[in-house]
């Protein structure tokens, strides 16, 4: 069997996913083939058993989807994946939980199970269809259903560099979907890597009229100007890109700086330049220690590090992974479980992060000597925002309230336990802590 | 990867810390009192349906997820929205009639709270009815003679015409069946109008949690930036159906009135259910 690792396509060697061109995009490869013969052996198996058996089997299909699907909801791909595995295992014939299965596999960027998944997806379509349906016909039920497998596997051809296959099925979706942004997106930055800049053009100004106020869009579209010397064009985009990125967005200035010197305005080129340097240098911090991490694994510095910068550049899901290992290697570090929860809370998820404020908590009340009020008080606010977000009001306040004993002189400590106060309709309560909030908001302003 | 983690992404544009979050979940409209609301028994097979008045509300959300923004005024004309998800005594009567192996809700053995169908008809008759494909709803909708509710439609009688995060208000409150330990119904569904201070501006019961609502529409991550201002129907061509409300295995966040979320409308899950809704008679 083979084992598939991480950001696998950094290791293959011409490793060709899609196959042979010459056949339609769901049959080029000669395992969907077999696949598809599995499939069909599959299928005249399971209408063999009796039903009392089937049911059984159906039954814990039922099972494995449901489980998998709550894995999703609570960000736990990894468990989705063994659901959704299990469920197949029984089931294999399901397009659906084989695209919801791909999908887990790319975010945990098992980018080769992904795309070998996503081709199971669309041969199962193909094969319940009867490959005879009109899918361009909306009048028939098959019109549009594959759309965003096809995105998804266009995404993950993107993400492996295959950009001629990632254009392939990218113009499939346009076509079925012209609504569809996120195509275009994918499709028009899929252009500018192969330099053909005026499709891509055509497709990010697309996806524009779509998304108005996507920064990476004005971003991939102000290059491809650039690449095509449409020099005022291209500033427009890069504005737009800086008006609408998040702060200290580094490259719009970079394609400014470079569009401005083209067009001979030196000062504001040299202007925009020093703003992308000085804008990078946190970017070279990264790529430095994410270097050191590559060469010595074991780093924990230069792991913490990762995490920190990650935090900065609200890059929550990718810090859940070095936080991640940063417990690996330090699994009696509170900071690390603390961090962990904070990228939680950011995405919305509290369940896992209130279990990671919790172990940060147990870790840090195991050392007292070594945890000073402050830190703990601010473990006991995390894992009360924890509470707070799914709406356990009560111990959300028991624990604000913990929080407060400790370092009484935090003004969101009070924040936080007044809203609630207020949410209960416990207007004193709530006054009494929005003034210490005042109060202490006052003293720290002064102190700064 | 894109769709699956939508809410991983969008949400990376909200608060940073957490204490910041709370400025977000509480939002800044208060309750309105206990709000004024229309109800009325307008069709004549005992559906109980609440009127939702002509006229614009917001829909949507700046301060969200980005498949919410933008936050803008849509115009629906008047229609009717059950006052409760379609449970499955009334379920069982359609399916009596119609039933074949696509209309037949699926079994769920591993969760007694649900149980098999038919038994559950006659052992949970005011339970919502779940597992059923949005092709199943749309068939019950129209053996009613009415419809399954647009998004815009769904989002107005949950929302009412102020921002209301939750259906009852802004405030954190168990009034909603949701993963949390304290709503009564720990990993369980609940009978449809447990939650009775849960109720809408309008009315209408369960909008929050419970089981996700199977709405008409299409999903499409950007249809707010170009949808029409009046009775909006949802992109003409997708993969997924919008579902709505959250349910009993999700977050108090996720079952906000604007949280956004999609299924295959083939898929028949145990954390999904519908109403029904019916467009007013013009004057």
């Amino acid at each position: 069997m083979k084992i598939y690792h991480r950001k696998e396509y950094r290791l293959r060697t011409g490793l060709k996913i899609g196959g042979d061109k010459s056949r339609p995009l769901c049959c080029r490869s000669t395992a969907i083939h077999v696949n598809r013969f599995c499939l069909i052996l599959l299928i005249g198996l399971y209408l063999c058993l009796p039903s009392s058996t089937l049911s059984a089997v159906h039954s814990q299909y039922v099972q494995h989807v449901e489980q998998g699907f709550i894995h999703l909801f609570r960000g736990d791909n990894s468990g989705a994946i063994s659901a959704f595995e299990a469920a197949l295992a029984l089931e294999p014939h399901h397009f659906e939980i084989l695209h919801y299965l791909g999908m887990a596999y790319a975010q945990e960027e098992f980018w080769n199970k992904a795309v070998e998944t996503y081709q199971r997806a669309l041969e199962t379509l193909q094969t319940e269809t009867g490959g005879d349906a009109d899918e361009t016909n909306p009048q028939t039920a098959s019109f549009g259903v594959k759309i965003e497998v096809l995105y998804s596997l266009g995404v993950v051809y993107f993400k492996l560099d295959n950009w001629n296959e990632a254009v392939d099925v990218l113009q499939e979706v346009v076509k079925f979907s012209p609504g569809h942004a996120r195509g275009h997106e994918v499709l028009g930055k899929s252009f500018v890597k192969l330099r053909r800049y005026s499709e891509a053009v055509d497709s990010l100004t697309a996806a524009l009229a779509l998304r108005p106020d996507a920064a990476g869009i004005y971003q991939e579209l102000g290059t491809a100007y650039l690449n095509l010397k449409r020099y005022p064009e291209a500033i427009e985009s890069f504005d737009n890109a800086i008006r609408f990125g998040p702060p200290g967005y580094a490259e719009p200035h970079y394609g400014l700086g470079t569009a401005y010197l083209r067009l001979g305005d030196r000062e504001k080129s040299r202007a925009a330049l020093l703003l992308f340097q000085r804008l990078q240098k946190e970017f070279a911090e990264y790529e430095r220690l994410t270097r050191l991490t590559r060469s010595e694994p074991e780093n924990l510095d230069g792991w913490a590090g990762v995490a920190k910068l990650l935090m900065r550049q609200k890059n929550y899901g990718e810090a859940i992974r070095v936080f991640r290992k940063c417990i690996e290697l330090a699994p009696d570090n509170a900071n690390f479980y603390h961090g962990l929860s904070q990228a939680f809370i950011n995405l919305n998820y509290p369940k896992p992060a209130e279990e990671a404020a919790r172990q940060a908590l147990q870790l840090a009340e195991a050392a007292p000597n070594s945890t000073p009020p402050t830190v703990l008080a601010v473990l006991y606010n995390t894992l009360g925002s924890t509470y707070a977000m799914q709406g356990d009001v009560q111990r959300a306040i028991n624990v604000f309230r913990k929080a407060i004993e400790l370092d009484g002189e935090q003004p969101y400590y009070h924040l936080n336990l007044a809203k609630l106060y207020e949410s209960l309709g416990k207007p004193a309560l709530a006054q009494e802590h929005y003034r210490a909030y005042e109060h202490y908001k006052s003293t720290l302003s002064e102190q700064k | 990867m894109n769709t699956i983690n939508r809410h991983c992404r969008n949400r990376n544009e909200k608060g940073h810390v957490g204490v910041f979050i709370f400025l977000t979940v509480f939002g800044t409209f208060l309750l309105n009192g206990n709000g004024i609301w229309h109800s009325e028994a307008a069709d004549t097979r005992k559906v109980e349906l609440i009127l939702v008045p002509a006229g614009t509300f917001t829909m949507g959300s700046h301060r969200r997820a980005a498949d919410e923004k933008p936050a803008h005024k849509v115009y629906l004309d008047a229609y009717y929205i059950g006052k409760y998800e379609v449970t499955n005594a009334e379920y069982h009567e359609f399916w009596l009639e119609n039933g074949s192996a696509k209309n037949t809700p699926e079994d769920f053995t591993h969760l007694p709270h649900i149980g098999e169908w038919p038994a559950r008809a006659q052992q949970l008759p005011n339970y919502p009815v779940v597992g059923l494909s949005w092709h199943a709803a749309q068939a019950y909708a129209k053996w009613k003679g009415m419809r399954l509710p647009t998004e815009a439609e769904w989002e107005k009688a949950a929302r009412g015409y102020t921002d209301r995060t939750w259906p009852w208000g802004n405030a954190i409150e168990p009034h909603a069946n949701t993963d949390a330990d304290n709503d009564g119904y720990q990993n369980q569904l609940a009978p449809v109008g447990r939650f009775p201070a849960g109720k809408s501006y309008y009315g209408a019961m369960d909008m929050a949690g419970n089981v996700w609502e199977w709405t008409a529409d299409w999903y499409s991550d950007v249809y707010y930036f170009q949808s029409p201002k009046q009775n909006p129907k949802g992109p003409d061509v997708g993969s997924w159906r919008v579902i709505r409300g959250g349910s009993w295995i999700d977050t108090l966040t996720r079952c906000s009135t604007t949280f956004r979320f999609y299924l295959y409308p083939s898929l028949k899950n145990s954390f999904v259910g519908f109403r029904l809704a019916k467009t007013a008679a013009q004057k």
